[in-house]
């Protein structure tokens, strides 16, 4: 057999959960995969169950031509999203490296089939949101019937040059911080910096894009799409090839795919194994002088247990402090330019008072804050080292305490600045400044005792690479999802209920309403330390 | 002490070999040695010395710019495939896919040196049985203990008969017959003329297994050669000690 698919098959075998289940003999285990299985069905459906409808949205206000573009984009963009934040920990520094590398297969032969796991890993994401527009706009547009197969077939490639541009970004930071000292620091300060542009890009491009009026921009959707479409080419091909039958696009979309997949891994295999040697090797200091040693209680030496861990790690780091560094960043971003204009740009300068959106700064503020919370992926991140915790003679409610504190530690502060700065910008009054912080502080305590619920309640400890506890977790899945969703509608409910009744009286409620989740979720954790 | 039928015939070569880290702290400085057919080579040290930095860049896995390292014949740094087909190596903590059986893991590494069908049942069935592990390999690795995970290294590493076995740190975890019957395979090998090259820290083991020793301290070889000619009748721990507190004396 060839030694790529060798490779290829070995690790996706090593992580499937079709094999667990197979050979495993602990029935909770197995109970706990099937579980999964059927909550990743029922998230496939949710997904699909969207894009349709979306689909018909389209079709029914006579913008289904843009479906295609619309797919495509969609497609690239969670690929490259997806990509980037497990770079560092698939591609790079992973914990088999050695074992791997030690077997006579060529280091770009290693990089590929790594980028490829990822590929597959992540591609029945991609096909379900292809095929469930492919429904949708077939129940609108009527194309002939080779649309069918060539839309599935490109949907196969579509996110191939996404993951590889977030690849070679990943390597290229990974190559600039092989060459400093504090590898790990420089890395997880690029990645940061990647991300946040990333996240400002969305601006930029909507600024390109919209028109000054809302309205105007929502009847030229289709010509927006479109415009992508000239920016990002791969989104033409695609719909170029299955709105126009075009063979020239096709053979672009796919011909581009595989020419760039080996340039980007034959540069990343020249310099793979040197990458990885200056991640993965570090001289321990010899000059270190003991002093100045501090006793902390149980749970605080927990918390700080947990901080060390999070800045040890940078995928740890960018995926469980992102949110606080982008809510620093929107207090900034609003205490400079002011919260009127913070709000133009991100309505298009929509006609509407922009004080109706003050009650909503909390769960503006949440909405980042809320976006991770180290409780849902800390207590899988133990992983085998869990036996350390376990052998200590402590009770497993100090060590959820700890692991709470320390996401406590990291939210509120964050949390405090960005409700103060948006507060001071938007000319909030004292008293509703108090209650909006007093509403951030119990929306952190829910964000972190919910999170210690979901990573408590689905911890798994034996994955084989720290991104599956960070970003695929059940656990985070489970915290990270409804929670957002949850925010979004919060924020547009505490809109409308502010035009309707005091907002004091508003924010007083929904304090109330936190604080008896948070404590709820207090409670189902303490259960959970009693009971396993 | 090794039992060498046939030797001579270089299997590793380490010449002038550095590695500096980023910090700038010289993990190994100007590592030189030679291991023919039929040696079996102890590499002691203390902990931190740079035993394993060594090891890891003969087995291709750390990259390094100061030096040359031959195996068989071919540099590492520029036919690390050819240098890899010839090579075993085990970790002292080897990291296995523990999701996979004992078995899916072996055939993995059997396929990737392209063994027969017959040959790899015969070499997992011998050396599985001789390990006593053989009534395991359909469970998932992540259900061993540290030992049964060790002795899946070691099986997977003898598949495909090496020219040169590298082990770190090697009788760590194992039990007592388990690291006998190791013993007895390295020796099989040498006789065989193959060179086994492996750390360890029981100077006991290693002079009663080796025919040659190199001591390094803070990276560099401070003694090497036959074990005769580093015990100089003496044990070799108290020429371990000997050799380590003069060079500390010295410095």
């Amino acid at each position: 057999m060839n030694k790529n698919i060798l490779l290829l098959r070995t690790l996706l075998l090593s992580t499937s959960q079709r094999n667990i289940y197979k050979y495993c003999k602990d029935k909770k285990k197995r109970s706990k995969i099937a579980g999964a299985f059927i909550a990743t069905f029922f998230l496939y459906a949710l997904l699909m169950g969207y894009c349709i409808l979306m689909c018909i949205g389209y079709g029914m206000t006579g913008m289904i031509d843009a479906v295609p573009v619309m797919c495509a984009l969609t497609i690239s963009l969670l690929a490259f999203l997806f990509t980037i934040f497990k770079t560092n920990g698939y591609l790079f520094n992973f914990k088999e490296y050695d074992m791997l590398m030690s077997l006579p297969l060529e280091a770009r032969m290693v990089a590929g089939c790594k980028f490829l796991y990822m590929y597959v890993k992540s591609l029945p994401w991609y096909i379900s949101i292809s095929l469930a527009m492919l429904i949708g706009y077939s129940a609108y547009a009527h194309r002939s019937v080779i649309t069918y197969p060539v839309w599935v077939i490109l949907s196969l490639f579509l996110p191939v040059i996404p993951m590889l541009i977030a690849a070679f970004l990943g390597f290229l930071i990974a190559r600039i911080s092989a060459g400093f000292r504090k590898t790990n620091i420089i890395q997880t300060v690029l990645m940061m910096a990647f991300v946040i542009f990333c996240f400002s890009l969305r601006f930029i491009i909507e600024s390109v894009f919209k028109n000054d009026k809302v309205e105007a921009t929502l009847e030229r959707t289709s010509e927006i799409t479109s415009n992508a479409a000239g920016i990002y080419l791969p989104a033409k091909w695609f719909s170029d090839a299955v709105t126009g039958n075009s063979v020239i696009a096709m053979l672009l979309l796919i011909g581009v795919s595989v020419l760039l997949f080996a340039a980007v891994f034959h540069v990343v295999g020249n310099s793979y194994r040197s990458i990885n040697s200056a991640l993965k090797s570090h001289a321990a200091s010899k000059k270190y002088k003991l002093s100045g040693q501090k006793k902390r209680s149980v749970v605080n030496s927990i918390a700080f247990k947990e901080y060390k861990r999070l800045v040890g790690s940078s995928a740890y780091t960018v995926n469980g402090a992102m949110g606080e560094i982008l809510a620093i960043l929107l207090g900034l971003i609003t205490l400079v330019l002011g919260f009127d204009r913070i709000v133009q740009v991100v309505t298009n300068d929509a006609p509407f008072d922009h004080a109706m959106l003050q009650p909503a700064i909390p769960f503006l503020v949440y909405f980042f804050i809320g976006m991770a919370a180290t409780t849902a992926m800390s207590p899988s991140l133990e992983g085998r080292n869990y036996w350390i915790v376990q052998s200590l003679p402590i009770e497993k409610k100090a060590l959820y305490q700890g692991k709470m504190l320390f996401n406590l530690y990291l939210t509120v502060p964050a949390m405090t600045f960005a409700t103060l700065c948006m507060c001071i910008s938007a000319k909030v009054p004292i008293v509703d400044t108090v209650l909006y912080l007093v509403l951030g502080l119990a929306l952190c305590a829910f964000s972190t005792a919910w999170g210690c619920v979901c990573g408590v309640k689905h911890m798994r400890l034996d994955w084989e690479n720290e991104i599956e506890a960070i970003k695929q977790g059940a656990a985070v899945a489970l915290y990270m999802l409804p929670n957002m969703f949850v925010v979004m509608g919060l924020v547009v409910l505490v809109v409308i209920l502010g035009l309707r009744m005091d907002h004091r009286l508003l924010a007083l409620a929904f304090i109330l309403l936190a604080t008896l989740l948070a404590a709820l979720s207090y409670l189902r954790v303490m259960s959970l330390a009693k009971r396993k | 002490m090794a039992d060498r039928s046939e030797s001579g015939k270089t299997m590793l070569d380490i010449q002038h070999y550095s590695k500096t880290y980023g910090e700038g702290k010289k993990a190994a400085d100007d590592v030189s040695l030679t291991i023919e057919s039929g040696d079996i080579y102890g590499f002691i040290g203390h902990n931190g010395a740079g035993k394993t930095t060594t090891i890891r860049a003969v087995v291709g896995v750390l990259d390094f710019t100061d030096g040359e390292i031959f195996i068989d014949g071919h540099s590492v740094k520029d036919e690390p495939i050819e240098c890899k087909k010839v090579t075993a190596y085990i970790p002292d903590n080897p990291d296995l896919y523990e999701n996979l059986t004992g078995l899916q893991y072996l055939n993995f590494v059997a396929d990737i040196f392209d063994i027969s069908a017959a040959d790899r049942e015969e070499r997992i069935k011998k050396y599985a049985d001789m390990f006593e592990i053989t009534d395991s390999l359909g469970d998932q690795i992540s259900s061993y203990s540290h030992g049964m995970k060790q002795k899946v290294a070691i099986i997977s590493a003898l598949i495909h008969e090496p020219k040169l076995m590298v082990l770190d740190e090697p009788f760590v975890g194992l039990d007592p017959k388990a690291s006998f019957i190791l013993k007895e395979i390295m020796h099989e090998m040498c006789r065989n003329g193959s060179a086994i090259f492996f750390s360890t820290h029981v100077l006991d083991v290693a002079e009663k297994l080796c025919n040659k020793v190199a001591i390094i301290r803070k990276g560099k070889i401070i003694a090497t050669g036959t074990m005769e000619e580093i015990t100089e009748g003496h044990s070799l721990e108290e020429a371990f000690l000997g050799d380590t507190f003069a060079e500390a004396n010295h410095e």
